[in-house]
């Protein structure tokens, strides 16, 4: 400090010049405004580029907490736009369908999600619980089928659909109530195939199938498609034939969801007891 | 009475600046700043860190009346700075009488004209530039700085030989 001292005294003049030329400056930035602007504008464009450099490095280094803030604040905005908000229409309507004394209720329900191009695909409906959905409840849309519910949440139900390699639906031939089981092996979703088709029964292209009611989960007389192609096969006991769906499950939208009004008495039943049974 | 008249010099020379020569704009625009003259007078023995505070408030004093604060003050410290190194320079190397000042009389008319136009053109760029402090305008700037320089010095060597002639 004492060295920088008598450095500062030994070159006093210089030091004192340097002091006042720097007052000077001061004076003529700090009280002309054609110098000031001018000032302003040369170091802004140099603090501005040195800035901007930096700011283009960071900017790398804070992208990931940008981005989370982002993501939480686009859920945020999300939760508050028209379509978050359930549209929860609890329109039930009554089918009293005299013909098998069965008597269902069908809630509507829209298709959130849904899938037909992997082996086992499912549908995701805007209905849960709250709506009346409970498990093992039949799906059908334009009076044809679409599947079954195999979960459901609150707000929510999925449901397994025709196109699953589980899906072994109990069917029959409309014209003559022949028994059969519908089935799909993959590929395009348009085509199903219909198995177990007694050797006797005499099969055409256009024959409609529809469920046969046998099966818990879903009603009878729900169409499911018609035969496109039948071959008959003389090694095997039974006849397999290609099978058109009625619907397009590409383009679901819109499906009812069937509450079976009658299934519990119907189960009770079928748990009861014979008589002699242990 | 070297500080005396140093002192009544400092005033008058300022006086004469800004209410005189500062509204001469001859051909429109073009000023003397003969205030300089006074640093250019100052004895030879000022201590050099009074040669730089009296350049400041000359300077400033001229800039207070003229509404351009630190211009002047700034192009005056820089002659005040130079002009210890330069009267070393051009100087023969004989000593001159410290209470002397540089003066025709003295140094010779050859030596005051290079010591007082070097000095001078510093601080006439030097003020002009800060004035204009863009380099667009460049040489006509230039063109500006160089007629009020021989406009000053043109003032300077009259002063000189009126007070040459009073002696």
């Amino acid at each position: 400090m004492r060295n920088l001292f008598a450095f500062i005294w030994k070159h006093n003049f210089f030091f004192l010049f340097l002091l006042l030329e720097i007052l000077s400056l001061y004076l003529i930035f700090a009280h002309n405004r054609y110098q000031q602007t001018v000032f302003v504008n040369v170091t802004g464009k140099f603090s501005g580029a040195v800035l901007k450099s930096y700011h283009y490095f960071t900017s790398y280094i804070y992208l990931k907490d940008a981005n989370e803030k982002l993501a939480i604040e686009n859920a945020w905005l999300r939760e508050h736009i028209h379509p978050a908000f359930l549209k929860s229409d609890s329109k039930q309507f009554v089918l009293n369908d005299t013909l098998y004394r069965l008597h269902y209720q069908y809630i509507n329900a829209e298709v959130i999600s849904n899938t037909t191009s992997f082996r086992d695909n499912y549908l995701l409906l805007n209905k849960g619980s709250k709506q009346g959905i409970r498990n093992h409840m039949a799906v059908i849309a334009e009076q044809a089928i679409v599947g079954q519910v195999i979960a459901v949440s609150d707000n929510f139900s999925w449901v397994m659909s025709v196109l699953h390699k589980d899906s072994k639906i109990s069917a029959k031939f409309q014209k003559n109530n022949q028994l059969v089981n519908v089935e799909w092996t993959g590929g395009s979703y348009r085509k199903g195939e219909v198995r177990e088709i007694p050797k006797h029964v005499q099969v055409k292209a256009g024959d409609t199938i529809v469920t046969s009611g046998n099966s818990n989960i879903f009603p009878g007389g729900i169409i499911i498609g018609q035969i496109s192609d039948f071959v008959d096969n003389k090694a095997e006991n039974f006849n397999s034939a290609t099978l058109m769906f009625t619907i397009d499950y590409n383009r679901l939208a819109y499906v009812q969801v069937v509450i079976d009004l009658m299934r519990e008495e119907k189960e009770n039943l079928m748990n009861q007891k014979l008589p002699g049974e242990k | 009475m070297l500080i005396l008249k140093n002192t009544v010099r400092f005033v008058f020379l300022i006086l004469l600046q800004v209410l005189i020569l500062n509204r001469i704009h001859f051909l429109g625009y073009i000023n003397p700043y003969l205030y300089i003259y006074f640093l250019l007078m100052l004895p030879f023995a000022t201590p050099r860190w009074l040669l730089l505070i009296l350049a400041f408030f000359l300077g400033l004093g001229v800039d207070i009346f003229s509404n351009t604060p630190g211009m002047h003050a700034a192009a005056s410290l820089a002659v005040a700075f130079i002009r210890p190194y330069l009267i070393k320079r051009i100087s023969p190397a004989e000593e001159f009488d410290p209470r002397a000042r540089p003066s025709i009389v003295i140094n010779g008319l050859r030596w005051f004209i290079t010591y007082s136009l070097i000095l001078i053109t510093i601080h006439h760029l030097l003020l002009f530039y800060i004035e204009i402090f863009r380099f667009s305008e460049f040489f006509q700037t230039f063109f500006r700085a160089v007629l009020s320089i021989v406009f000053t010095m043109i003032l300077i060597l009259i002063s000189e030989h009126l007070l040459y002639r009073k002696k």
